[in-house]
């Protein structure tokens, strides 16, 4: 058993415990000893007295065994939350019936702890919350217990187990979808006849055809019997791909934070609209990849690869390279990114090259810093210039892009895509 | 909310028992010894023992890259009042005041109450344990008590002779008895 690590919460840790004396056996030390001190210096017993009180009190706590461990079970509500979500840590220590336990909690980066961070008795709770996504320790637990006599102290030490911490997903409720669908089941009205719910036109009846769906209005005004069609229902395949390379802003809404919690939101938005949705991270040394896939629980699959996936510079990742599971062809690519790294947008012209229906949702939020200097002014100018050369460049290739905030949902930007089919231009 | 009064109430009596003790072993004054370092030391020892009662639930700043000067001043103020053995220098301040004064030994037996009070309270406070925590000691400071006693009485006892070696003899009788105690309490602690 790990005596300091984490471990299944259900057989607890055995933690070392390490005695030392009380800040109170330190100074009942300090006032025998300068009683005594002075008793012989000055030849006063009445100092010896003086000094009795501490020297009994020391000597009565000594004889005492000490503990030499003791075991902490530490069980999280939840290993897995949203940013800003609330869990708690109870943890119960086993085997100190004549000893006082206090508890006190040091919480990892990007751990707010909510309440108190330290508590008294065997059994405690604490309150954190993740304040950013990633895979965060909760923090590490201190363990101090005390004597009946207070006079020593054991402390012991526990990490607490990882969570894993996702990014709240902005609003999203509409989706983009295609033009040309894939002949599969879904929930969007295709440009073909089929068995849906939406309106698509008027033909001749043929036999077979059911009696219901005969429209006696346009039948009596042909002169022959005529029956609604309605379109055909299908589903798509959308790839959601994440840029990690460039994690510029303000932590928290950082170019990276918005791509992820865009990202989480249109995986969501896409699936309850029954579609594959899968994801791509283009990130240092690479891109991992999740295959499309339907479900709710494909959400987390999602947000768990854009965890998994570093950030960082980026050695120039190729899509040529990923397999046709990865893009299946026809699928609606949607991007997140900041379009601050060059081989980034030149892998997307390649993939618009190759076919793919593409929407960029630009991420930036963020500027060079301004400064007084001329120099600083026409570089800042020119990091403008060369932005809107890279969005013109791309919209010129038919890739749509815009821009999010981060703070208004997603349907609004999206928004003139949203209203009709779009077109896979090649 | 009753709490958080025991709490309060604690670390003022704390403060005040120190204080109290300080008062007893400095007046009336005097002007020999080092007498004003020992009541600088005392006086120090209190008040700032006293600062880190009232502090112990602050929190110590949040590590940065680059704190600001308000910010690594106080985190350098919280680990000098934390850090810093105050109550231990105020015992020894106050402990050779009493040694400077010019009294009875009745007067030190006080003051050896006074201050295993203030150490006991100070304890109770910076571990916000209730006063019932002492409870189990009851016996043992009991036993303190009457050692305390016992040594202010042999400081009464008038000498056997006008000879330093009388001195030493009651100073030997004192440390036996103390002693005494001490082999017989292991064996008396047991038993609470």
């Amino acid at each position: 058993m790990n005596p300091n690590g984490p471990t299944s919460p259900a057989a607890g840790t055995e933690l070392e415990l390490r005695w030392r004396s009380s800040r109170h056996t330190r100074r009942l030390l300090t006032l025998g000893l300068t009683g005594l001190f002075i008793a012989v210096l000055a030849r006063r017993p009445e100092f010896a007295g003086l000094a009795a009180p501490a020297l009994v009190l020391l000597a009565a706590g000594r004889a005492r065994p000490q503990l030499p461990r003791i075991i902490v079970r530490a069980k999280p509500t939840t290993r897995r939350a949203f940013e800003d979500e609330r869990l708690a840590v109870d943890v119960t220590a086993d085997g100190t019936d004549d000893y006082s336990v206090r508890w006190r909690l040091h919480p990892g980066p990007e751990i707010a702890p909510v309440g108190a961070t330290a508590a008294d008795g065997r059994q405690a709770r604490f309150v954190v919350t993740p304040e950013r996504w990633g895979r965060r320790q909760i923090g590490k637990l201190e363990v101090t217990l005390r004597d009946r006599w207070r006079l020593a102290e054991g402390h012991a030490t526990m990490t607490l187990p990882a969570l894993d911490c996702y990014p709240t997903p902005a609003r999203q409720q509409t989706t983009v979808v295609l033009r040309r669908l894939p002949n599969r089941l879904g929930e969007h009205p295709a440009r073909t006849s089929g068995e849906g719910i939406e309106f698509f036109g008027v033909r001749e009846y043929v036999p077979g055809d059911r009696q219901r769906s005969i429209n006696w209005a346009a039948s009596t005004r042909r002169g022959r019997l005529q029956v609604n069609t309605f379109a055909a229902e299908r589903s798509q395949d959308v790839v959601l791909l994440v840029d990690s390379t460039s994690d510029v802003g303000q932590p928290g809404s950082s170019a990276l934070d918005l791509a992820l919690r865009g990202a989480g939101a249109a995986a969501r938005a896409y699936l309850e609209a029954r579609d594959r949705v899968g994801v791509i991270t283009y990130q240092w040394g690479g891109a991992s990849w999740l295959a499309p896939a339907l479900g709710r629980r494909q959400v987390y699959r999602i947000i768990d690869s854009m965890l998994a996936s570093d950030a960082g510079y980026a050695r120039g990742a190729s899509f040529a390279r990923l397999p046709r599971a990865a893009l299946p062809p026809g699928a609606l690519v949607v991007v997140f990114s900041p379009l601050l790294d060059q081989r980034f947008v030149e892998a997307l012209r390649d993939m618009r090259e190759r076919g793919f229906s593409m929407l960029v949702v630009d991420v930036l939020n963020t500027e060079p810093p301004a400064r007084r200097r001329t120099e600083d002014r026409l570089a800042r100018r020119l990091w403008r210039m060369e932005q809107d050369a890279i969005r013109f460049s791309l919209r010129e290739l038919g890739i749509p892009v815009v821009h999010w905030d981060g703070e208004e949902p997603l349907d609004l930007p999206l928004a003139a895509h949203t209203r009709r089919p779009m077109a896979a231009r090649r | 909310m009753t709490r958080l009064a025991g709490a309060v109430g604690m670390r003022v009596a704390a403060v005040l028992l120190g204080a109290g003790c300080l008062v007893w072993a400095a007046l009336p004054a005097v002007h020999r010894g080092y007498a004003t370092f020992a009541l600088d030391v005392a006086i120090a020892g209190v008040v700032a023992g006293g600062l880190r009662l009232a502090l112990a639930a602050v929190p110590v700043p949040e590590e940065s890259y680059w704190p600001s000067p308000g910010v690594r001043a106080w985190r350098a103020f919280l680990d000098l009042v934390r850090l810093v053995p105050w109550e231990e220098g105020a015992v020894i301040g106050i402990a050779w005041l009493e040694v400077l004064h010019p009294s009875r030994p009745w007067h030190t037996a006080l003051l050896g109450a006074g201050l295993i009070a203030y150490l006991l309270i100070v304890h109770l406070a910076e571990s916000d344990a209730p006063l019932a925590t002492l409870r189990p000691q009851a016996r043992v400071l009991g036993l303190g008590a009457v050692l305390l006693a016992l040594g202010a009485g042999a400081g009464m006892l008038p000498a056997a002779g006008a000879g330093a070696g009388s001195g030493l003899l009651r100073l030997v009788a004192a440390g036996a008895l103390i002693a005494a105690a001490g082999l017989v309490l292991p064996h008396v602690a047991r038993d609470v």
